[in-house]
């Protein structure tokens, strides 16, 4: 105890105590400092997580009553009798789907109408919010979400009140489709095929061969038309909120539900499904639903051709300008211009790629080979092969960077070891030098697949588009069409955040590509940092 | 009675041209605009282990990276003077340094073993020779390590990273990857400092071994390995030459003082 004491007394008339408060101060401002970023770091992922996250969620519906009270009814005063309330009260109801509960959605309408009527004398109409757990949410092939009464199936002229049979009329359906498709690839195309031959041909209307093949021809297609016709006699009919009666093809439609009454099974089976949707399947209505299946595969298949394309030309360079350049001032300013390069705004780089790639490369291109299609451009247009270039002029410096510091980790005496035994400068670079240089150039990928799947201003210049008809790859000659627009995540986001900032489904539709793009890049950089774990295993020194 | 404990060590002027392996003639080297060596002569014989002693800086290393050309490795260099080696000087224009740098091993103070395995180690030489016959190949590298004294030690594991091996073990592959290639002239720099005692001992039996193929020049800081080990010692002081003769004379009845002075500890 005395010892103790007098150590503390020791400490204080020695004036530790000050050093070691100045010492603990700083490692808990440096502790304070890191706990933020984490906070800030977790937050950021928790909050585009839960915002995206609710995208996938089943909706329940409600039915909200609004009570409009028009009120002209007159207290006549001083006479002290009363004349009858004459208000007129007006309902109308509206169907909504909704992630909010009853209470929730309730406040939220209450607010928005206060802002409304803040500067009116009118009486504030009356909301009410009830689940509505019989209604009927119907997702339709084009991507509508439709919420009403169910009220029958129809076939033809019979109805029916009950949805059970909806799954019988459903395979009816399909069945017929199925017919219609076959008559159409295995009938209509030939025929129209041997009929456009005869055009060709130049045979005369009149001779009983095209006479025979365009009587077999629209025979086929009568028969198709019958088809089609039968597909639309199935309906089913709903009533919306508007007291509307809709009839929708069956065909049209894709599920229907209750939403208010899905079982936790019939949940996750939704939540799954729309997590399919959503990954493979291209934006529906103006990309406020459907999926963004375009975009995924836009945004990798610029992100790897730009790295097929930035991957050697920065190594070579780095490699020129670590082991062979001289030692010399050009080489110093050099160095530093391609550290600098990385500081440029990005914006540049786009109406550099622009500039010179779209306008000058493209259109030299296009004058060249492609002259017959001029003034429609083909490469002398924004497309994925600029986008990809502009982004490898990007995301070079970062590169070239990372190899060089890849290149300097090589150890010297491993240089001198080969030198020794022979090998000439180039052996060398290429049989030790490289392949212990190899994390640090896919380290330098890493980031530059990082940097470039995050782009945005650039990507809108060159070559992004919010809303592409076709893949950049298809089944039609030469396969990989590099000219086309494509689309991209991070544009979609962007895009999507000036959409329609009020409607919480074509948001929570952005926060849920924000968290996909997240995802995306995440996992190309995991998938990166693995291939460089392995490579350094095998070659850094144990 | 006296003859039979003689050596047979003939004086360092003596050589005939046969009985030479590296020829020296007034080099003198400057690295970085500084001069290292300064006119050294020295004839070193072959199949003789010659060692280079003097104190750190003095140029023993700079003078063995001389042999094979190793200097140029440092940006800056000026060389005159003349190497030769097997009638030719190394230093004329017309001579492939990758060749020459093949046909002279050289050993670091440190292993250097290349990150790949203990086979492809052995063979980067040859292999980057243009050699290319898998059986020619397998049977260069077993040479190679049988003469390393390695062999027994890592005959099951040619094909495992030769970082698995210990440090003495990875100084022995070095030596085995320089005799892969069959070297006239095995230049070792300070091998065994960074080894352990029992392992230097391993390593100086298998350069005596080793005399029966090639010269051996080594530079070392260890007295005791010098004496124990070398034939003929050179003592190099500052940039210069300062006493060269067999070991035996060297160690035991140095002409100069200097000599005298460093072996027995008195500087350096």
């Amino acid at each position: 105890m005395i010892s103790k004491l007098s150590l503390l007394t020791n400490k204080y008339v020695r004036g530790d105590y000050a050093q070691q408060f100045k010492q603990s101060l700083l490692e808990v401002l440096a502790m304070l400092a890191c706990a933020t970023i984490l906070i800030v770091l977790v937050g950021i992922f928790a909050f585009i997580g839960v915002q995206g996250g609710r995208y996938f969620m089943p909706m329940s519906a409600y039915q909200i009553t609004t009570v409009h009270t028009l009120s002209n009814a007159q207290d006549v005063q001083g006479k002290g009798t009363s004349v009858p309330d004459r208000s007129v009260q007006k309902e109308q109801i509206q169907y909504t789907l909704s992630h909010l509960s009853a209470a929730e959605l309730a406040s939220s309408l209450q607010q928005k109408l206060l802002i409304q009527y803040i500067a009116q004398t009118q009486e504030m109409p009356k909301i009410t919010v009830s689940a509505a757990d019989s209604l009927y949410q119907i997702n339709t092939t084009s991507g509508q979400t439709l919420v009403g009464k169910f009220v029958s199936l129809q076939e033809g002229s019979k109805v029916s009140q009950s949805l059970a049979n909806l799954v019988v009329l459903q395979s009816e359906v399909a069945r017929l489709q199925q017919n219609l498709s076959d008559i159409q690839i295995q009938r209509l195309q030939s025929l129209h095929r041997a009929i456009s031959e005869l055009d060709n041909k130049q045979v005369a209307r009149d001779t009983p061969l095209y006479q025979t093949t365009l009587a077999e021809f629209m025979l086929w297609q009568a028969h198709a038309n019958n088809i089609i016709e039968q597909i639309g006699s199935y309906k089913i009919n709903i009533r919306l909120d508007s007291g509307e009666l809709l009839s929708l093809a069956i065909n049209k439609v894709q599920d229907i539900y209750q939403p208010n009454q899905l079982s936790s099974w019939q949940s996750i089976g939704y939540i799954l499904n729309k997590i399919v949707v959503f990954i493979s399947d291209s934006p529906k209505q103006a990309s406020t639903s459907g999926g963004v299946f375009p975009a995924i595969f836009g945004t990798l298949l610029m992100v790897i051709i730009m790295a097929i394309i930035v991957t050697p030309f920065g190594a070579i360079a780095a490699i020129y300008l670590h082991e062979y350049a001289p030692d010399n001032r050009l080489t110093t300013t050099i160095r530093i211009c391609v550290s600098n390069m990385a500081a440029v705004p990005s914006v540049v780089y786009g109406v550099f790629g622009l500039g010179f790639f779209v306008y000058v490369l493209g259109g030299s291109i296009d004058s060249l080979l492609y002259s017959d299609k001029l003034p429609s451009p083909t490469f002398g247009a924004p497309g994925l092969l600029w986008a990809s270039l502009t982004m490898g002029i990007l995301t070079l410096p970062v590169v070239i960077v990372a190899t060089q510091e890849g290149l300097s980790r090589v150890p010297s005496n491993l240089r001198s070891g080969a030198i020794a035994l022979g090998a000439t400068k180039y052996e060398t670079i290429v049989k030790v030098v490289l392949p212990m240089a190899s994390p640090g150039i896919l380290t330098g990928v890493i980031l530059a697949i990082a940097r470039a799947a995050g782009e945005v201003a650039p990507l809108i210049l060159v070559g992004a588009v919010k809303f592409a008809p076709t893949l950049p790859i298809d089944g039609e000659f030469p396969f990989v069409h590099l000219e086309r627009q494509f689309m991209h995540l991070g544009v979609f986001i962007y895009d999507g955040a000036f959409h329609n900032q009020t409607e919480s489904q074509v948001s929570s539709l952005m926060f849920a590509s924000c968290m996909l793009l997240l995802l995306v890049v995440l996992l190309l950089n995991l998938s990166a940092i693995l291939l460089r774990n392995k490579l350094r295993n095998k070659y850094e020194r144990l | 009675m006296f003859k039979l404990f003689e050596r047979e060590a003939l004086s360092v002027e003596e050589f005939s041209k046969e009985q030479t392996s590296v020829d020296v003639r007034h080099l003198c080297v400057s690295l970085n605009a500084k001069k290292v060596l300064n006119d050294i002569s020295i004839r070193i014989p072959k199949n003789k282990i010659t060692a280079l002693i003097g104190q750190s800086g003095c140029g023993k290393t700079t003078l063995l990276n001389s042999f094979n050309r190793m200097n140029e490795f440092i940006s800056t260099h000026e060389i005159s003077g003349e190497v030769w080696i097997d009638n030719r000087n190394i230093y004329d224009k017309r001579e492939r340094v990758s060749r020459l740098r093949s046909q002279i091993g050289m050993v670091f103070q440190r292993p250097n073993p290349f990150p790949m395995s203990i086979y492809d180690n052995v063979s980067f030489g040859l292999r980057i020779q243009g050699e290319k016959r898998r059986r020619f190949l397998d049977d260069s590298v077993e040479k190679a390590l049988r003469n390393a004294a390695l062999w027994d030690e890592v005959r099951d594991r040619l094909f495992e990273s030769a970082l698995t091996l210990s440090g003495g073990q990875q100084q022995r592959l070095m030596i085995a990857r320089a005799l892969a290639l069959e070297p006239k002239v095995l230049l070792l720099d300070e091998p065994t400092s960074a080894l352990d005692p029992l392992t230097t001992l391993y390593i100086e039996e298998l350069m005596v071994a080793l005399k029966q193929q090639c010269t051996l020049i080594i530079v070392t800081h260890n007295m005791q390995q010098a004496a124990r080990v070398s034939d003929y010692a050179a003592f190099i002081h500052k940039g210069e030459l300062i006493e060269y003769s067999d070991s035996d004379s060297l160690f035991t009845m140095p002409n100069k003082q200097q000599t005298e002075d460093y072996i027995t500890g008195r500087y350096g």
